[in-house]
């Protein structure tokens, strides 16, 4: 008798506790969450690679680029210092799944595959690919279509949005990955290869640099246009929240679309990294 | 002592090396005509060392991989060295159990590539160890010195713990190799040696103390200077994991510039450079400890 009630006792004493562990619930989601951990260890910790001019070495020992200058202003207006590590593209995902580091700022395309993974901002910028291809080998071909046959040779960097607009654009030729894009370029200009596909400026600057050996089929012209955002670990609405309203304030006054011309319509950066 | 011979230049001789030099000629003019390639190689050596205007000449990106890398393959060879000789004892102590663990440890590194390993390792062991010990932590709060003199010695801070779980996983999978190493060397032990302490009535660590492990690391210092060299060369591994040592700096210095191959052969030679001086310094070791014993 004396077990059954001090049993229903427990019961209704934990029931009625049940409203102030919710309470207790949201305030350690809170601190658990990135944005909190930032704030109190005052430091950002930025997961990026190379990719030129988004994020790139400078002669320095720095880094340099478009989306390092975003993840400044982005750890300025949080008022943390940010700390740049570089990554593998490879590996970039896993990384921050493991909490390597907080946020990817490394001009991530937006995918369905993707965000299974991780959780993605709102987009701060749109890029699209491009393809640039060998004057020789590849003559004539001046659409998507004449270099979709099976024995044209496609080159990409891994794991990248080109490699997968390669696959879905491109599904009849033949598709070599490479770990950079100088390497898969040199495949191209050694005639190994007849087209690389790369977001824009890369094909365009490239075509600048190697102007006798290298065109651009499609005059120029992207053919896809994809979304690029924040990824950040999955269930942390607080930072996402943060993040999103960050991206509208910063597209709002024009900050973003000026660095954004800055780095991929001019090439007044050059001086920065050689 | 192998019998010395003078050595002198015969007809042969200068036909193989003309030989040799018009094959080099050849691949270069192929490689100059075949690949379309701009070489410029005005850029690469303010990547070794740049002038800064307060600091004076300080090393550049290829140079502090080179540095990283230095630092890496000491504190892992350092590290093995134990696990080595733990191993080897192990493998050849006298209980079954003993030799089990020893041997599973060797087997099992021996035989899996060092790139799995490295991920396994750095994904899923230390990111549940390094958490624990809260060593990120812990060094931001320890004082200025102390912060340089790490900086100096492993890694800058932010890098620490990437860094730690990169030398961990490579002494562990060295040590599987010195492991053998000692192995041998204590089992090349005459077995008059072995009998002889016994008589003396020595208890077996004993025996190992005094008798057999310091004949054993005499016949070893061979077979772990290689060990060592090839440390260095396994580092480059690591860069998978963006440890910031001479090939990922090489990596990212190619994603930034293009300049695939003036970066890669930089690279090797930096490569080159580091293991043949360390071959050659092995080389006096062995003789200097040849002549100690000799004598």
């Amino acid at each position: 008798m004396k077990l059954r009630i001090m049993f229903i006792l427990t019961l209704i004493l934990t029931l009625l506790a049940a409203p102030i562990w919710a309470k207790n619930i949201r305030q350690d989601l809170v601190r658990a969450g990135t944005l909190e951990q930032v704030m109190s260890k005052n430091k950002l910790r930025i997961g990026f690679s190379t990719f030129v001019p988004w994020a790139m070495k400078d002669k320095k020992g720095g880094y340099t680029g478009y989306e390092i200058e975003v993840a400044r202003q982005l750890a300025n207006d949080m008022g943390v210092e940010p700390v740049f590590i570089p990554t593998k593209w490879s590996g970039i995902i896993p990384a921050l799944l493991t909490g390597k580091f907080d946020i990817i700022i490394g001009g991530m395309g937006i995918t369905p595959a993707r965000n299974l993974k991780v959780n993605f901002s709102k987009p701060y910028e749109f890029s699209g690919m491009s393809i640039v291809a060998n004057s020789k080998i590849a003559a004539g071909k001046v659409n998507l279509n004449d270099f979709n046959h099976e024995e044209v040779t496609i080159v990409a960097r891994i794991g990248t949005t080109a490699a997968s607009a390669a696959k879905k654009y491109l599904p009849k030729a033949k598709l070599r990955l490479f770990d950079d894009e100088g390497q898969a370029l040199q495949e191209v200009l050694n005639k190994r290869a007849a087209a690389m596909i790369s977001s824009q400026p890369f094909p365009e600057f490239q075509t600048l640099k190697y102007a006798t050996k290298l065109f651009l089929p499609l005059a120029g012209k992207t053919f896809t246009k994809e979304p690029i955002g924040f990824a950040i670990q999955k269930g942390d609405a607080d930072f996402l929240n943060f993040l999103n309203n960050w991206v509208l304030v910063k597209q709002s006054d024009g900050w973003l679309q000026e660095r954004y011309d800055f780095w991929f319509t001019t090439q007044d950066w050059k001086s920065q990294v050689q | 002592m192998l019998p010395q011979q003078p050595s002198r230049w015969g007809r042969l001789d200068i036909i193989l090396l003309s030989l040799l030099f018009v094959a080099i000629g050849y691949l270069g003019y192929r490689i100059n005509a075949g690949l379309e390639y701009r070489w410029n190689w005005q850029v690469i050596p303010q990547y070794l060392v740049r002038h800064d205007p307060e600091a004076g000449c300080v090393p550049n990106l290829l140079l502090q991989g080179l540095l990283t890398t230095i630092r890496l393959s000491f504190w892992s060879l350092l590290l093995a060295l134990p696990f080595g000789l733990l191993a080897g004892l192990l493998r050849t102590s006298l209980h079954l159990f003993n030799r089990l663990v020893g041997g599973t440890y060797v087997t099992l590194l021996r035989n899996l590539p060092p790139l799995v390993l490295i991920f396994i390792f750095y994904f899923f062991i230390s990111d549940q160890i390094l958490p624990l010990l809260n060593i990120g932590e812990r060094i931001s709060a320890a004082p200025e010195w102390l912060q340089h003199v790490l900086a100096l010695s492993l890694a800058p801070v932010d890098q620490l713990e990437a860094f730690l779980a990169a030398v961990m996983t490579l002494a562990l999978f060295e040590g599987a190799y010195i492991g053998e190493i000692v192995r041998a060397g204590i089992n090349n032990i005459e077995s008059g040696q072995w009998e002889a302490g016994r008589a003396l009535g020595m208890r077996r660590w004993q025996l190992l103390r005094y008798i057999v492990l310091p004949q054993a690391f005499q016949r070893m210092i061979p077979p772990l200077t290689g060990q060592a060299i090839s440390t260095i060369k396994d580092s480059a591994i690591v860069s998978v994991i963006s440890i910031q040592e001479l090939t990922f700096q090489g990596m990212e210095l190619m994603a930034a510039t293009y300049l695939t191959f003036e970066v890669w052969i930089s690279v090797t030679v930096l490569y080159f450079l580091l293991t043949y001086s360390c071959s050659w310094l092995a080389g006096r070791l062995e003789l200097r400890l040849r002549r100690i014993y000799t004598h």
